[in-house]
């Protein structure tokens, strides 16, 4: 009986000091190990707090999982936050649980991945789409418009992997003279990209670039070629602080800004200016930036100095 | 060693369908990436053999290299790194052992609940971050040469002699086998079934640890998702090499092929430039295959001798 009675008085105390003033926001990101979603989290709670308010931070510890994540807003809404910012792990399978943030009418932002049904104050995100489609140009600019590429996809099925390898398609119609050798998984793991590239450079003998959906991917290419002692233009996205890193040093030609930590603190904007009544754009969509060599210096710093953007700076 | 053959009947396949597959270049990184596969595989063997399971070595992995990356940042001896991850990767191990030998924890519970323990200090020590950038003399573990030999090759090939030797030349390899068989037998035939144990958990920690440092050597960056996507190939090598689940059968030559098997078949993928879509399924069914046909014929190999 006694270890009950201990836990029990365990969990009261921590509901106890989990109660605070300001607003309660939830927030629900995919995964706790990918750098994007952590900047996010940290973005979030930057602008929460600024505001006197506590985020309580939820995400599966498997990561992208879809069963976890519900059962993960379900328990959410039983504790009743005052609003909440979703970025879906999967944005049709999540739909049952945004009915039921709906339906328990807490106010429900919607990030990263845009939810195709439900009723949210507002979609907070990038556009993953152009982002991927500027970075590959740029690429496809730097080896003079001509030669062979291959691409390095992430997870099948994450929305921001589609939009990423249509993105890359697109900039690639507008180069005729690229040909694309294959478009293969590396489901955004560095080694799976590092073999996998490893691999593609056996079977061709010529490759001039290398489209990677993230900067992982892309630095396990980058050690492949090296490995291989061959040389290719690569680019990834998401702007790593060890992306940014390999920009610096030469070896990443660019990477797409994919800013967690922006996109995180204007979720959490969106969603507490709704909460004073004040109107918010139904679409946030934060502009595409492609960092390479020539612009990365403002990316080139510590993460605990960032500060979050003003509200006018993104919303014009 | 039926399954050899099929290895070689899926090499085979590949030779005629690709010109780039029996090209010294592709067969140096089929050892390489089939080497580090073995490396974590080898240990969970001896696991499976004596009848447990250790569903901890992807998460056991991930923060090992966590563990070996900070020690060479903080000492910058490469040396030191590379003891830190096979010794941390132990004492996770001896941990698994003591609660499934001691504490009597099935051993896919006690495992289970450590790659969580594992995973959640991971996420705890590196949150969405990554430690990156070590000297070349670490480096060279996992993209040297030595005597025209990629580094982590060697390394399998030290470790699969001493498997080799262990389960086949040593009485805590017959011991390994007898507990795998009937481990109430075994005890009461006078094998130390505890120790015994505690040991094997032990290896198998450690062999997690060692394939962390040839990991961080060859991707040169630690990462607190890298463990996770490693746990079932890992364990997949094991019973694809025909190392049963049940204990008592098998060895680390099987393993070998098992993470050959597996090796080529994301090899041959790439080289075909299959489609992503269709690569599971695809990997799915030849797995079966090879399987589902080895039992077949093994079968009647048995009601032929009766």
């Amino acid at each position: 009986m006694r270890p009950i009675v201990l836990l029990a008085a365990v969990l009261c105390c921590l509901a106890a000091a989990a109660r605070a003033d300001g607003p309660t926001i939830a927030v629900f990101t995919k995964d706790l190990t990918n750098p994007f979603y952590e900047a996010f989290r940290n973005g979030a709670e930057m602008a929460v707090k600024g505001a006197g308010g506590r985020a309580v931070q939820y995400a599966p510890n498997r990561p992208d999982n879809i069963a976890e994540q519900m059962n993960q807003v379900e328990n959410a809404i039983a504790a009743h936050p005052d609003a909440m910012i979703l970025v879906p792990v999967d944005v049709k399978a999540l739909a049952p649980a945004i009915n039921k943030v709906n339906a328990a009418r807490i106010p429900l932002v919607n990030a990263a991945e845009r939810a195709p049904a439900g009723e949210f104050v507002s979609y907070v995100g990038s556009d993953d789409f152009a982002m991927a489609r500027d970075t590959a140009t740029l690429l496809l600019k730097a080896i003079g418009g001509r030669g062979k590429v291959i691409i390095l996809e992430g997870n099948r099925g994450s929305e921001t992997n589609r939009q990423r390898m249509d993105g890359f398609r697109e900039a690639l119609k507008a180069y005729p003279d690229v040909a694309l050798l294959a478009a293969q998984p590396a489901n955004y793991q560095r080694l799976q990209a590092l073999q996998v590239t490893e691999n593609l450079l056996q079977a061709f003998a010529q490759v001039d670039g290398i489209l990677a959906a993230n900067d992982s991917m892309a630095l396990g290419a980058i050690e492949a070629l090296a490995g291989a002692k061959r040389k290719a233009a690569v680019i990834g996205i998401n702007a790593t602080p060890e992306g940014i890193g390999a920009i610096k040093q030469g070896s990443l030609l660019a990477s797409g800004d994919f800013d967690g930590f922006k996109m995180g603190c204007v979720a959490a904007m969106a969603v507490l200016r709704h909460l004073q009544g004040q109107v918010v754009p139904k679409t946030v969509a934060l502009p595409v930036t492609v960092v390479d060599k020539s612009n990365y210096q403002p990316w080139d710093r510590p993460a605990g100095d960032r500060t979050c953007p003003a509200w006018a700076e993104i919303v014009k | 060693m039926r399954r050899l053959a099929a290895l070689l009947l899926i090499g085979m396949v590949l030779a005629v369908a690709s010109d780039g597959f029996l090209t010294a270049g592709n067969l140096f990184n089929l050892a390489r990436q089939t080497s580090f596969l073995f490396i974590i595989a080898s240990g969970a063997t001896l696991v499976i053999l004596a009848g447990g399971i250790d569903l901890s070595v992807g998460a056991n992995l991930g923060l090992s290299a966590a563990v070996a990356a900070t020690v060479i940042k903080a000492t910058g001896s490469a040396a030191l790194g590379i003891l830190a991850a096979p010794a941390f990767g132990l004492l996770i191990g001896l941990i698994n052992g003591c609660l499934v030998a001691v504490l009597r924890v099935p051993a896919f519970i006690a495992t289970y609940g450590m790659l969580w323990v594992v995973q959640g200090l991971t996420y705890l020590y590196l949150p969405g971050g990554a430690i990156y950038g070590f000297p070349p003399e670490f480096r060279a573990i996992g993209t040297g040469s030595l005597l025209g030999l990629p580094v982590p090759v060697l390394v399998m090939g030290i470790f699969l002699a001493i498997g080799g030797l262990l389960l086949h030349a040593t009485t805590f390899g017959q011991d390994i086998y007898a507990i795998g068989a009937n481990p109430e037998a075994s005890r009461l035939s006078g094998i130390p079934l505890r120790r015994r144990l505690v040991a094997l958990y032990g290896v198998s920690g450690a062999m997690a640890g060692l394939a962390a440092v040839i990991y961080l050597a060859r991707v040169n960056s630690a990462e607190a998702g890298i463990g996770e996507p490693l746990l079932l190939p890992a364990i997949a090598a094991v019973l694809v090499g025909g190392t049963s689940l049940m204990g008592g059968v098998g060895g680390v030559t099987g393993t070998l092929v098992g993470a050959a098997i597996l090796t080529l078949l994301a090899n041959g993928m790439n080289l075909l430039t299959i489609d992503a879509a269709w690569q599971p399924l695809a990997t799915g069914v030849i797995v079966l295959l090879a399987v589902a046909v080895d039992m077949l014929s093994r079968r009647r190999l048995t009601v032929r001798s009766r």
